[in-house]
């Protein structure tokens, strides 16, 4: 039986489902492009070596593997063991310890898998009173900087290596030295940081030295908060916000769901306001203004975008609107401000990082003229913020003030303001102590440098947002015997403690007033000292300090030719100090899709303005892109005052305009392989060149010019891949909408498929082999997962976790390119509606585990099948890659090995040509010859090679070259709890694993708990539960396919009055038009009719009274 | 014409197939035996570094298994004792023995004791011990008589193969839960279908056949 797929709809409006604009545009080129399976080149071989070539070298090449038949001969083994068994170690068994990982602003509490006495894993520590278990991607990803090759090994006094011993000696020489003049000359530079220990050696070192300077920087300044707080209310403050209180949020370029430092926290909070069950429920509601689009943008209700600088003119007329009761003139701002006063109390305004303390004080403002101050908002006293900035630094130094520098944190060689002239003003200094973790930018002016212990390897503490005192524990020695800042401080200071284990414990009897061991130990075992969260204290802002905010200077709104350049923090390489982890600059940046670089962006119509066709960002349109690049951009420069800095242009929908956005963190010169790129240059462009003392964030004048005459520059962008055709994939509505349908998205179902009689199709055109099994009462589990859309901000905690945790490499900028990057959870993105002011809809897409599985059925090998649990498997053994999966996965998750990506850096893979071992002769002898004596050889380094093993999960297979990989479930996960279970039942049938026991790693790191694991065969299990409810769907559902992980369809809740008000999410538009004009009617109507997967009646009526709406009225027209 | 081929040529297509399908039958022969882990590994019997003999230990002083593998019912591995294990024993008995001469070195001055390995499954096999130990799977089902060895040898194959046996058919191999490390216990006739059926009921033993049991 030929079975037709189902058409695709196309409204009259065109698609407006679009993910670049190449789609908008619809290029023939790019429709070819798209069409094909494995798109440009990803799947074909075809570098260098011709084929017939290929024959003849593994003809030779089998030959002399056949002579020196190493294949059977028994791996001669040992088994050592301990000659000393450590108390209570079981050889196999992980270990977890409870630790922190520090924050600028606090700490994510964790909890660190080990096993062999080697830290693997990362995750959140779900017993801390503040902390669901979640965390962020830097969290997740920051176990691989602990098997950085690149890091700095050594003490080194004048650049060339000391000892260990000699090193520590030379510290208390520091200090020994500004003893006599009490610390006359002797000048701290700290990173900001929430560590009662530190700030106890700190206050040691300020009574030894009374005279010593303490400055503190971070290009990133999250103690802005604290800074603004106390300004505001005249006491020494921090702001503690609960998002989960709101039900109305407005963000003033404030990025909480990504870029501000408590963002694990910030999510938590802000999804738990968005889960919903049942159309009775209450959800909140968010506002953002801000200059680019940021995540918390991409996922607003209603978005404004004004240019940083103006962010606080909106702050001033929503403060004297709401105060005014909704008065203002923007349409806007008034409706923002009548929602805020609706829900008095339930408000919350924040700000962001980025913005001057005036537009916090108005945050502030307007929290408390709205009795949000003691529910959504709390004050927790906070120590004073003493130390001086790094403006203050460059004029002591300048001033000849500083004799002796020492640095402990940061790289401000890198990072300065560019204003501060870095290397000449650092030169001043006589000598400059340097505790760093790379020998990076800020080395080379250093007199001693320290190697920085990673904070698994070294002991140290905070303070968690909410005041909870939490332990830095460490899980190995430090590697490279490295010491930490707390050490450094403790060894200059000559303290009578100097080890850091002993200045922790010093710190926690003080905190906890006991001396007692066992209470020590419950604080190392916990993770936390219970009862130590701050209690809110009675601030009131005061109304002097909002006058003097809301009469502040206003900055000139940016013009065509006053361009304002937007510096942000990168969501991969933060402020750069992640530029040498591979996991995060793979890591597709939420927003462009991007990987491995940052770019200049702009809106389409700056980009306009400054000369650049649309035809120039297109697929095969423009003359420079037919042919060699057809997805190439042009290239432009950015300068300001006299710097530049030259970087690929890239359209960005949502974007204000006159606003070019670039991140920080890239374009480092001093940095390891990963970071340097595979030109050996740096990846992307040094932000910091542009960025001065007054403006860090928001830079007037900026111009930016095209570059001339060189090829266009190929961006490694995840975006363009499987299109999914305009099918409902990420369904959605509108609250009214849901509540008057709360089935609408299985209205939404597209219709199944004609055999060739016209009679729909309604199974699967492959077998499920789990009809059977199903029923099976010997078989106590069958596996399912639920993906809540409405909780799910994009976050990408959950990509980086999956990569931990199942051993995922990274392919370098080249491979993904050719789109071969290797990760098994991926986050789609689609923007919608109106390009300026796009609606963005995302979904984490995954294996999808389909009962029915067409990656089955035409594997010739038996590589992937069923298991009777419901998993589907990938049997790496036996895979020949022919990729028939791949092809016939209509998810497109399944990924393919085409190299071996652990063995190989990056740079080998790339080109120009990428040769097999066997053509390439390195260090005198050839490769062939190489692997002929061994095969299992790595193209590493040594020291790269065992540093890597030692990051990788034990308990999952590290694939080799040319076998298919995929999202497994976490198997490995499933089978221990499963084997823990059998163990514990013993001679009983109870082998039922409880409900939640098992937690996916991306279950586990994410803090929106939007993704739900378990045995759906329980009905009362938590994920039974949610797949009961009535916003559960199946994506491609009329492919019958059976998917084991079904989604909860998102819910937007605009709101009426406002002008950017659409009665339907964008996003539905397209299949939307085309379902009004079928006989089965309004998807959305509030009728009981669209029950069951295809709910078909003809409620004509629905669609015309929906008829006035833009898009609606096409509908007819079908 | 006829002096170029003579006449015994015209048989030459028979004797070559014939030739042909003897050497293709002794090759699939050959790989069946020679190239399995029954040929390869089982007898496998290198030597130790010190000289342990299971027999005296397990069989005729009567130490039960776990007194040594201390961590097989809770770990996926059956650890090897270290040499405070031995030394408990060895302080008192054999004091001055030279044999043992490697492990009183490791227990004072914590040099290591190189024990070479015999049962191997490849990597990508995750076998667990404590999940079979606390089932009723018995060591002798996949180690053999231990108990009887002076020097440890490979007894069971340890293929794919031979797992699949038992996970097809636990019955014929499940004992009672006491007997998991009582190496002599004989099947009682008749066990299989009546108790060893039972228990794989009862206990709802149901070992997975899939390829997800053991590879990850």
């Amino acid at each position: 039986m030929k079975t037709i797929p189902p058409p695709c709809p196309h409204p009259e409006t065109g698609p407006k489902y679009w993910r670049s604009l190449d789609e908008v545009a619809e290029t023939p080129e790019f429709r070819d492009w798209l069409a094909r399976e494995f798109p440009a080149g990803a799947s074909e071989f075809e570098d260098g070596v011709s084929r017939r070539n290929f024959v003849k070298i593994m003809a030779s090449s089998f030959a002399l593997a056949g002579v020196g038949l190493t294949g059977c001969r028994r791996p001669y083994e040992h088994i050592v063991p301990f000659s000393r068994m450590p108390e209570g170690y079981v050889h196999g068994n992980a270990n977890y310890y409870a630790t922190a990982m520090p924050t600028r602003t606090s700490a994510i509490p964790l909890v660190v898998k080990s096993h062999e006495g080697r830290p693997i894993k990362v995750e959140g520590n779900s017993d801390h009173p503040d902390s669901n278990g979640g965390t962020n991607a830097w969290a997740q990803a920051s176990i691989l900087n602990l098997y950085d090759v690149d890091r700095a090994k050594r003490f080194a006094r004048g650049g060339s290596t000391i000892s260990r011993e000699a090193a520590v000696a030379q510290l208390a020489a520091v200090g020994q030295r500004h003893a006599q003049n009490q610390g006359q000359g002797l000048a701290f530079l700290i990173e900001p940081k929430n560590s009662p220990s530190r700030q106890r050696v700190q206050e040691f070192i300020a009574n030894k030295f009374p005279q010593a300077k303490w400055f503190s920087y971070d290009p990133v300044d999250c103690d802005v908060h604290q800074k603004a707080a106390s300004r505001a209310t005249g006491r020494s403050v921090r702001p503690y916000f609960k998002f989960e209180e709101a039900a109305v949020i407005v963000s003033l370029d404030c990025d909480f769901i990504g870029a501000e430092e408590e963002n694990t926290r910030y999510i938590n909070g802000f999804s738990k306001g968005r889960k919903i069950e049942k159309p009775t429920d209450k959800m909140n509601r968010l506002y953002v203004v801000e200059p680019l689009l940021s995540l918390t943008g991409m996922n607003s209700d209603h978005r404004l975008r004004v240019a940083g600088s103006q962010v606080a003119n909106v702050a001033v007329q929503l403060a004297q609107a709401v105060l005014n009761n909704g008065q203002a003139e923007d349409k806007w701002i008034a409706e923002c401000a009548k929602d805020l006063a609706a829900n008095r109390g339930k408000v919350l305004v924040v700000a962001g990082h980025r913005q001057p303390l005036a537009v916090h004080v108005l945050a502030y403002a307007i929290n408390q003229a709205l009795g949000a101050i003691g529910t959504t908002v709390l004050f927790h006293q906070a120590p004073e913020l003493r130390e001086a900035s790094i403006a203050d630094l460059g004029i002591a130094l300048n001033g000849g003030q500083v004799q002796t520098l020492v640095i402990t944190g940061g790289n401000p060689a890198y990072s300065a303001p560019v204003n501060l002239n870095w290397a000449a003003t650092v030169g001043k200094a006589q000598e400059v102590v340097r505790l760093g973790y790379y020998e990076d930018e800020t080395f080379k002016g250093s007199s001693l440098h320290i190697p920085e212990a990673h904070y698994l390897e070294a002991w140290s503490d905070a303070r968690t947002m909410d005041g909870t005192y939490v332990p830095v524990q460490p899980l190995i020695a430090p590697l490279y015997g490295g010491l930490s800042e707390i050490e450094v401080l403790a060894a200059i200071g000559g303290a009578p403690i100097q080890k850091g284990h002993d200045i922790v414990k010093d710190t926690f009897r003080t905190l906890a007033g006991t001396q007692s061991e066992n209470d020590w130990k419950q604080f190392l075992h916990d993770g936390f000292w219970k009862g130590t969260a701050a209690q809110p204290v009675n601030a009131q802002v005061s109304q002097d300090v909002v006058n003097q905010a809301l009469q502040a200077g206003r900055p000139a709104a940016p013009s065509a030719q006053n361009l304002e350049l937007a510096l942000f923090r990168s969501y991969n390489v933060d402020d750069g100090r992640y530029a040498n982890n591979g996991w995060l600059q793979e890591m597709p940046d939420p927003v462009t899709k991007i990987t491995w670089e940052n770019v200049i962006m702009v809106s389409k119509k700056t980009a306009n303005d400054l000369g650049f066709q649309d035809s120039e960002f297109m697929f095969g349109t423009h003359e420079l892109r037919q042919k060699d690049y057809p997805r190439g951009v042009p290239t432009a420069t950015v300068s300001v005052g006299g710097q530049q800095i030259t970087a690929p242009i890239w359209l960005t929908p949502g974007l204000a305009d006159n606003v070019v956005g670039l991140a920080l963190g890239y374009g480092r010169t001093e940095v390891g392989r990963i970071g340097k790129g595979l030109d050996g240059k740096g990846v992307g462009a040094n932000a910091y060149l542009l960025r001065t003392s007054e403006n860090p964030y928001f830079v007037p004048g900026a111009k930016v010019a095209r570059v001339a005459n060189v090829k266009p520059a190929e961006i490694s962008c995840v975006q363009h891949h499987w299109n999914m055709e305009g099918r409902p994939i990420v369904r959605e509505a509108n609250y009214d909408q849901y509540v008057a349908n709360p089935n609408f998205a299985k209205s939404l179902d597209l219709e199944s498929p004609k055999d060739s009689q016209g009679n729909p199709v309604v199974a699967s055109i492959y077998p499920n082999p789990l009809e059977r099994e199903k029923n099976n009462p010997r078989i106590p589990h069958q596996w399912g997962m639920s993906i809540d859309l409405n909780s799910c901000v994009a976050c990408q905690a959950c990509v980086i976790a999956c990569q931990s945790e199942n051993n995922i490499p990274i392919v370098g900028k080249e491979q993904v390119y050719r789109q071969r990057e290797m990760h098994w959870l991926r986050i789609d993105r689609y923007f919608a509606g109106n390009m300026e002011n796009p609606q963005t809809a995302y979904q984490p897409m995954l294996c999808q585990h389909c009962e029915a599985a067409p990656c089955e059925n035409v594997c010739p090998v038996n590589a992937t099948v069923h298991d009777e649990e419901g998993l589907n498997l990938m049997v790496y053994n036996r895979c020949v890659g022919t990729r028939y999966c791949s092809n016939n996965c209509p998810y497109k998750v399944r990924r393919f090995n085409f190299f071996d990506y652990h063995k190989r850096t990056a740079k080998e893979l790339d080109g120009p040509f990428y040769t097999t071992p066997v053509l390439k002769k390195t260090d005198g002898e050839w490769d062939l010859n190489k692997w002929v004596k061994n095969p299992d050889r790595h193209w590493r380094d040594d020291e790269e090679w065992e540093l890597l093993k030692l990051a990788k999960n034990p308990e999952v297979t590290v694939r080799m070259r040319g076998v298919m990989e995929k999202c497994t479930f976490c198997l490995q996960r499933i089978e221990a709890a499963k084997i823990a279970q059998k163990v514990k039942a013993g001679a009983s049938d109870e082998v039922a694993v409880p409900d939640g026991t098992i937690k996916t790693a991306c279950q586990q790191a994410c803090p929106a708990d939007a993704i739900v694991f378990g045995n759906t065969k329980d009905p009362n299990s938590r994920v039974s539960k949610l797949k009961a409810l009535d916003r559960n769907y199946a994506v491609l559902d009329y492919l019958y396919t059976r998917p084991r992980l079904t989604y909860l369809a998102k819910v937007r809740n605009p709101n009426k009055a406002m002008p950017d008000y659409t009665e339907y999410p964008a996003t539905t538009e397209e299949y939307r038009v085309s379902m009004m004009a079928d006989p089965k009617g309004n998807p959305f109507a509030p009728h009981g009719a669209h029950d069951g997967a295809h709910g078909t009646n003809g409620h004509g009526a629905a669609v015309e009274s929906h008829g006035t709406h833009a898009p609606a009225g096409k509908g007819g027209a079908h | 014409m006829s002096d170029i081929f003579p006449k015994w040529t015209n048989r030459l297509p028979v004797l070559i197939l014939v030739g042909l399908g003897l050497v293709a039958t002794a090759t699939i022969l050959g790989v069946t035996y020679y190239f399995t882990p029954k040929y390869t590994d089982v007898g496998y019997q290198p030597q130790q570094p010190v000289y342990f003999p299971h027999s005296v230990h397990a069989d005729q002083l009567g130490i039960d298994c776990r007194y040594c593998h201390h961590d097989v019912e809770k770990s996926w591995y059956s650890n090897i004792p270290g040499p405070g294990v031995c030394m408990n024993c060895h302080n008192q008995v054999l004091a001055a023995d030279n044999r043992l001469a490697p492990i009183r070195e490791s227990a004072t001055n914590n040099t290591l004791v190189p024990w070479v390995q015999i049962h191997k499954l490849p990597d990508f096999a995750y076998f667990n011990h404590s999940v079979h130990v606390n089932r009723g799977v018995s060591c002798v089902e996949c180690h053999g008589a231990v108990h009887k060895m002076d020097e440890v040898a490979q007894a069971k194959p340890l293929s794919m193969s031979f797992c699949l046996e038992c996970h097809r058919d636990p019955a014929a191999y499940i004992r009672p839960p006491e007997q998991v490390f009582n190496l002599d216990w004989q099947r009682p006739e008749n066990f299989t279908k009546t108790q060893g059926q039972e228990m794989v009921r009862h206990w709802n033993v149901n070992p997975a056949q899939s390829c997800s049991a053991c590879h990850r």
